[in-house]
C-alpha cells in the first residue's frame, strides 16, 4: 500500500495587522513556495510516490510541484477555494478519508487550529510560516518532508518515539462543543473580529492556556512566564487578568513579535484534563490562538474545557532518529 | 479598538451614503443612452466607474482622517470623496458637467478635486500614488503631524510609479499610507494573471514597509488597520501599506460585459455586501434595529436625491469658458 | 454591389491583424484587456480564441514593461503589435516610445530593426474629459523614428494596419473611437464600409482625396474627416466646393497632393482634433506657405483644440473640439474673405 501525504499550505498567513502593530514578519508566497518545494524533494527522497494537496487561489502546492523536479505524483484535492479557514479544516477532512498518514502544515497557529479540526487522528507536520508561532515550527522544509515520510512509510520505532498527542481546548456553548484553541484562549474586551490579531494587554480578560510552555510568544507566554510554570508542564491553566488595582504580581509577556507587556494577574489556577469553567466577561470577543473570533454577547454562558482530543504532532527529530536507526538513510554498497 | 457607538454608527452612515450615492448615479447613467446604448448621450455622459461594494475600504480608512489630511485616488473616486466629507451637491453637479460643480464641468466624474479636503484624483492608473509621497514630503518638511493616503487598485501595483513611490516613501520615511483596493480584477485581467506575488503586503515589505492585508468587507477590520498606519504616520514612524481584500459590485464600468467572472462568482461576493456585514454585526450587539437601518436608509436616499435635484437644475457652463483655468 | 462585404472599422483591424497573424508567426499581440475583452475598443475581438494566450498576450497595467518588451522582442526578429489602450496613458511608455522605439534604427546606423506596431485609441466627443480624449498623433510624429498612421475608414483601417504590420519601422497605429463603429459610441454611419476579404496593403505617404472640390482644401485625419465631409455636403448646398484630403499617414506626409490641391483651390484650412499650437495644424500650413505661398488667395486657417486640456462638460467640450458647423463657418469665411 501506499504511504500518502498531505500538504496543507495556507497563502493568507503571515500579513495580519501585527505587522502595524507589532513587527510581525511578512512572510511571502513565493518562499511558501521554496518550502514546499523542499517539503516535496524530501519526500520524495525517502520514497514517498504519492502526495494530496490543498488547491488555493495562488497555486502554491501547484507552483512548488512544477519547480520541484520530483518523480512523486501530486494530486490537489477537487475542492471549492473560498479564501477562508475552512479551506484548511475542510483539506484536512478530504485528505484524512482519503487515507493520508501524515499531514504537513505550513501557517501560523491559526492554520494549524484549522486543520487539527478535520485531521482527526492523522500526526501533523507543523512548519512554521506565521506570526506567532507556537504550535508550529520554525523548521528547515527539507528536514520536514523526511520527517513526514518517516511517519508516512511507519518505520520501525517511529509512531512510539515520534508522535506526540497534544491537549486542546474546547469552547462550549450551552454545552455543544462549537470551537477548539490548540494555543490559547483569550477573552478580550472588544465587541468585534475586525482585524482578528489581538495585541493590546489592556483589553485581556482572562487567558486560558491548554498547556504551559515556557518560550513562547503571545497570550500563552504569560503563563509560560511565572515562576512556577515548570512544575505545571503537564497542566493547562486559566488565568484572570487584574482590570482593577487586585494584581498578585505583574508578568512580562512577549504579547506579539517584538510588542512587550507587563500583565497584571488577579488569579492563576492550574487546570488538569477534563477541568472547565465559566468565562466571566462579556460582552468581549473570543480569540483563539491569538485570533478575535467568537463574540460573546451581554449575559452570555461561554464554558471552556481542557480536552486530550488535539491532534498528533510529529517530533521531527525523534521521526528522523527512528528513521537512521533504522538505517533508512543508508544503502548497502 | 473600543469604538463608541457613534463612531461605529457613523461607519454605517458613510458606506449607506456611498452605496445610495452610487447606485443612483448608475441609474442616471443610464438616462438619455438608450435603447441603443450612446456613450456620449444623457444627462452623465462619458465612462463611469462605481464603486459599490467597496464602500469599507474608503469609509474605513477616510474615518481615521482630518479634512486637511491629503488624498488622491482614481478612476474609481466617487466614495474616497464621500468618505472625505464632501458635499454630495457639488459632486453631482461635476458629475452632470454643471456649473455649480467642484470644477465648474470641467473635471467630471473621473477628475474631482477639492482643495478644501486636500482631495485629488484622475484617469491615469498609478497616476496618484507618487502624489501622494509628494505631499506627505510637503508635510515632513514643514513638521505638521498630517498623513497622506493614496487610494489604489491591485492593477495600479503592476506600474512602475507604484514601486518608485514606495521607495521614496519608504527612503525619506515620509507620512504616507498606501491602500491597495484589491478587488481581484484590472478592468478584466485577473490577478493572478498579472500579478508575480499573491499580496501586495508582500511588495509593501520588500522597500521595508510595513505592511498588511486585511478582509476589504469588513469596515473594522479596514479601520483598525487604517488606524494603526495613520497613527504610525502621525507619529513620524514612516510609510505603512494597507492591502484591502474587495469586489466591485458592478464590474470595471457602466455597460462592463464581466465575460470574465466565473458563473456565480459575483453573487458570492454579495453574499459578503460590506454593509450587511456591520448592519448584522451592530444588530447583534444592540446598536443597531431594523427600525434605524431604514431611518438612516431614507435619510440617505433624501440627501442623494437633494443632490440629483441640484445637479439637474444647475445651469451648464457657458461654452466659451472651456478657456478659463488653463494657467493660474 | 453584390458580393461586396460591409465591415465595421474595429472588425476591419481585427481581421487584418488576424490575417497578419495567419500569415506570419512571428506576429502576436501583447495589451491591457486584449484577450478575453478582446480590447476595450475591439481592435483584438475574437483574436484569443483563434490563437490562443501565447500570441494574444494580456498584460498587467505595466505600459512600459510591456512596450519597451515589445521593442525587444521586434529587435531580436519578431514583428510585435502592442496596444496602448488610450494614448492618453502614453506617459507611463514614454522612454520606450520615444527614446528607444523611434531612435534604435539610426543610433544603430540602421543595423537594428524595430518592426513593432503600436496601436492606440485617440479621440474625444464622449465626455471623457482630460486624460481619457486627447489625439496627441502630433506628439508623436514630431520625434523623428516614428511612423504615424490615423486611418478614417474601415477600407483603410485594414490596408494600413497590414501595411503597418509588414513594415520594418516602428509604427505608431492612432484608431479614433469614434470611427470604429462600436455599439456603444454615437452612431456613425462612416464608420462602416466596404472591405475586401483578402488581405491588401496601402503604401504609407499618400493621401486620400475623399472629395474633390475647386474652392477651398480641407485637411484632415481620423474623426475630422468625417466631419469635414459631413460639412462639405453643406456647403455644397451654399455653393461652395470644398476638397477633403485624408492625410491617412502623418510621418510619411503626402506633401504633393496637399500643395497640388493648395494649388487648384487656392484657399486652405486645417481641420484638427489635436491641440493647436506646435501640431499638425502649424505643420500643415507651413508646408503650403513653404510650396504654394503664391498660390494663396488667403492665409490658411487652423481649426483645432485651442490649447486648453479636454474639458468634461459636453458644452465646453463641443467648444473645443471642432464640430461641423465651425467647420462650415471657418470654410464660408475663408472663401468670403
Amino acid at each position: 500500500m501506499t504511504a500518502l501525504v498531505g500538504i496543507i499550505a495556507n497563502p493568507a498567513s503571515g500579513k495580519d495587522i501585527r505587522r502595524l502593530v507589532a513587527h510581525g514578519s511578512v512572510f511571502s508566497n513565493n518562499e511558501k513556495i521554496n518550502i514546499i518545494t523542499r517539503v516535496l524533494r524530501g519526500l520524495d527522497a525517502l520514497g514517498i510516490r504519492h502526495v494530496l494537496a490543498m488547491p488555493d487561489s495562488f497555486g502554491l502546492a501547484v507552483r512548488a510541484y512544477e519547480n520541484a523536479g520530483v518523480s512523486l505524483r501530486m494530486t490537489l484535492l477537487d475542492m471549492a477555494v473560498t479564501n477562508t479557514s475552512q479551506d484548511s479544516t475542510q483539506a484536512a477532512r478530504m485528505m484524512v478519508n482519503a487515507g493520508v498518514k501524515c499531514i504537513v502544515t505550513l501557517g501560523g497557529d491559526g492554520t494549524n487550529r484549522a486543520v487539527a479540526k478535520g485531521c482527526g487522528s492523522v500526526p501533523l507536520v507543523p512548519v512554521s510560516t506565521g506570526t506567532n508561532n507556537v504550535f508550529p515550527k520554525m523548521v528547515e522544509g527539507t528536514l520536514a518532508g523526511f520527517a513526514a515520510a518517516v511517519v508516512s512509510l511507519e518505520v520501525e520505532g517511529v509512531r512510539e518515539s515520534a508522535i506526540r498527542p497534544v491537549p486542546r481546548l474546547e469552547i462550549l456553548r450551552e454545552g455543544k462543543l462549537t470551537d477548539i484553541a490548540l494555543v490559547d484562549t483569550v477573552v478580550y474586551d472588544e465587541r468585534f473580529v475586525a482585524s482578528r490579531a489581538i495585541w493590546d494587554t489592556s483589553k485581556i480578560c482572562t487567558v486560558i492556556l491548554p498547556r504551559v510552555r515556557t518560550g513562547t510568544i503571545g497570550a500563552s507566554s504569560i503563563a509560560g512566564n511565572l515562576p512556577e510554570a515548570h512544575l505545571h508542564n503537564e497542566h493547562g491553566a486559566w488565568l484572570e487578568v487584574a482590570l482593577g488595582g487586585d494584581a498578585i504580581y505583574s508578568v512580562l509577556a512577549p504579547i506579539a513579535p517584538g510588542l512587550m507587556a507587563s500583565v497584571p494577574i488577579q488569579s492563576v489556577r492550574w487546570l488538569s484534563m477534563g477541568e472547565e469553567g465559566t468565562v466571566a466577561c462579556s460582552p468581549a470577543i473570543l480569540a483563539l490562538d491569538g485570533e478575535r473570533e467568537v463574540p460573546i454577547v451581554s449575559g452570555e454562558k461561554i464554558r471552556v474545557r481542557l480536552s486530550q482530543e488535539g491532534p498528533n504532532v510529529v517530533d521531527i527529530g525523534a521521526a528522523l532518529r527512528a528513521a537512521s536507526q533504522a538505517g533508512l538513510f543508508v544503502s548497502i554498497n | 479598538m473600543g469604538l463608541s457607538k457613534e463612531t461605529l454608527l457613523n461607519l454605517y452612515d458613510t458606506m449607506v451614503k456611498i452605496r445610495t450615492f452610487e447606485e443612483r448615479v448608475g441609474e442616471m447613467y443610464y438616462e438619455g443612452k438608450l435603447p441603443a446604448f450612446d456613450i456620449a448621450a444623457g444627462p452623465i455622459p462619458g465612462e463611469m466607474h462605481l464603486y459599490s461594494g467597496q464602500e469599507a475600504v474608503a469609509t474605513g480608512v477616510c474615518a481615521n482622517l482630518q479634512p486637511d489630511d491629503p488624498v488622491t485616488s482614481t478612476h474609481r473616486a466617487h466614495g474616497h470623496l464621500i468618505a472625505k466629507g464632501e458635499d454630495l451637491k457639488k459632486m453631482m453637479a461635476e458629475i452632470f458637467g454643471k456649473e455649480t460643480g467642484l470644477s465648474h464641468g470641467k473635471g467630471g466624474h473621473m477628475h474631482l478635486f477639492d482643495p478644501n479636503l486636500h482631495f485629488g484624483c484622475g484617469g491615469i492608473v498609478g497616476g496618484g500614488i507618487p502624489q501622494a509621497v509628494g505631499a506627505a514630503l510637503a508635510i515632513k518638511k514643514r513638521g505638521e503631524d498630517r498623513v497622506a493616503v493614496s487610494f489604489f487598485g491591485d492593477g495600479a501595483a503592476n506600474i512602475g510609479a507604484f514601486h518608485e513611490s514606495l521607495n521614496l516613501a519608504s527612503i525619506w520615511r515620509l507620512p504616507v499610507v498606501f491602500v491597495v483596493e484589491d478587488n481581484l480584477y484590472a478592468i478584466s485581467v485577473p490577478k493572478s494573471a498579472s500579478t508575480a506575488v499573491r499580496s501586495n503586503a508582500e511588495r509593501g515589505a520588500a522597500y521595508g514597509i510595513p505592511a498588511v492585508q486585511v478582509d476589504g468587507q469588513d469596515v473594522l477590520a479596514v479601520y483598525e488597520a487604517a488606524k494603526e498606519a495613520i497613527d504610525r504616520a502621525r507619529r513620524g514612524e514612516g510609510p505603512s501599506l494597507i492591502e484591502a481584500v474587495c469586489y466591485r459590485f458592478r464590474g470595471h464600468f457602466e455597460g462592463d460585459p464581466e465575460l470574465y467572472l466565473a458563473k456565480g462568482e459575483k453573487d458570492k461576493w454579495k453574499e459578503r455586501d460590506p454593509i450587511n456585514i456591520l448592519g448584522s454585526q451592530l444588530k447583534a450587539q444592540g446598536l443597531l434595529t431594523d427600525a434605524e437601518a431604514e431611518a438612516i436608509q431614507a435619510k440617505m436616499t433624501d440627501l442623494v436625491a437633494e443632490a440629483e435635484a441640484f445637479a439637474r437644475e444647475s445651469p451648464y457652463p457657458a461654452p466659451e469658458e472651456a478657456l478659463e483655468h488653463l494657467f493660474a | 454591389m453584390a458580393g461586396e462585404r460591409l465591415l465595421t472599422t474595429q472588425k476591419a483591424i481585427a481581421e487584418a491583424i488576424a490575417q497578419e497573424m495567419e500569415r506570419d508567426d512571428r506576429v502576436f499581440v501583447m495589451g491591457e484587456d486584449i484577450g478575453a475583452y478582446g480590447g476595450i475598443f475591439g481592435a483584438t475581438d475574437g483574436l484569443l480564441a483563434k490563437f490562443g494566450p501565447e500570441r494574444i498576450m494580456d498584460t498587467p497595467i505595466s505600459e512600459m514593461g510591456f512596450i519597451g518588451a515589445a521593442v525587444g522582442a521586434a529587435t531580436e526578429g519578431m514583428r510585435p503589435i502592442a496596444e496602448l489602450m488610450f494614448v492618453d496613458f502614453f506617459g507611463a511608455a514614454m522612454d520606450q516610445i520615444y527614446n528607444h522605439m523611434a531612435k534604435i534604427h539610426y543610433m544603430s546606423g540602421g543595423r537594428v530593426k524595430v518592426p513593432m506596431v503600436l496601436m492606440t485609441a485617440i479621440g474625444g466627443s464622449y465626455s471623457d474629459a482630460a486624460q481619457h480624449s486627447q489625439s496627441l498623433y502630433a506628439l508623436f510624429a514630431h520625434t523623428p523614428g516614428i511612423k504615424i498612421v490615423i486611418p478614417s475608414s474601415p477600407y483603410d483601417a485594414k490596408g494600413l494596419m497590414i501595411q503597418a504590420i509588414r513594415d520594418d519601422s516602428p509604427v505608431m497605429y492612432f484608431f479614433h473611437k469614434g470611427v470604429l463603429g462600436l455599439g456603444w459610441m454615437t452612431p456613425n454611419p462612416r464608420a462602416t464600409g466596404v472591405v475586401p476579404e483578402e488581405p491588401y496593403t496601402i503604401p504609407f505617404g499618400q493621401a486620400d482625396v475623399k472629395r474633390e472640390g475647386s474652392d477651398l482644401t480641407i485637411l484632415t485625419v481620423a474623426l475630422m474627416v468625417h466631419r469635414s465631409l459631413d460639412a462639405a455636403e453643406q456647403l455644397a448646398e451654399e455653393g461652395i466646393n470644398a476638397e477633403v484630403i485624408d492625410l491617412r499617414t502623418l510621418v510619411p506626409l503626402d506633401r504633393e497632393t496637399i500643395v497640388n490641391s493648395v494649388k487648384k483651390t487656392h484657399r486652405v484650412v486645417v481641420v484638427d482634433e489635436d491641440y493647436k499650437s506646435f501640431g499638425m495644424s502649424g505643420e500643415l500650413a507651413a508646408i503650403v506657405a513653404e510650396d504654394a505661398l503664391d498660390y494663396l488667395d488667403a492665409p490658411p486657417k487652423r481649426l483645432a483644440v485651442p490649447d486648453v486640456p479636454i474639458p468634461y462638460s459636453r458644452p465646453l467640450e463641443q467648444y473645443v473640439i471642432p464640430t461641423v458647423d465651425r467647420i462650415v463657418a471657418a470654410a464660408r469665411e475663408l472663401v468670403s474673405g
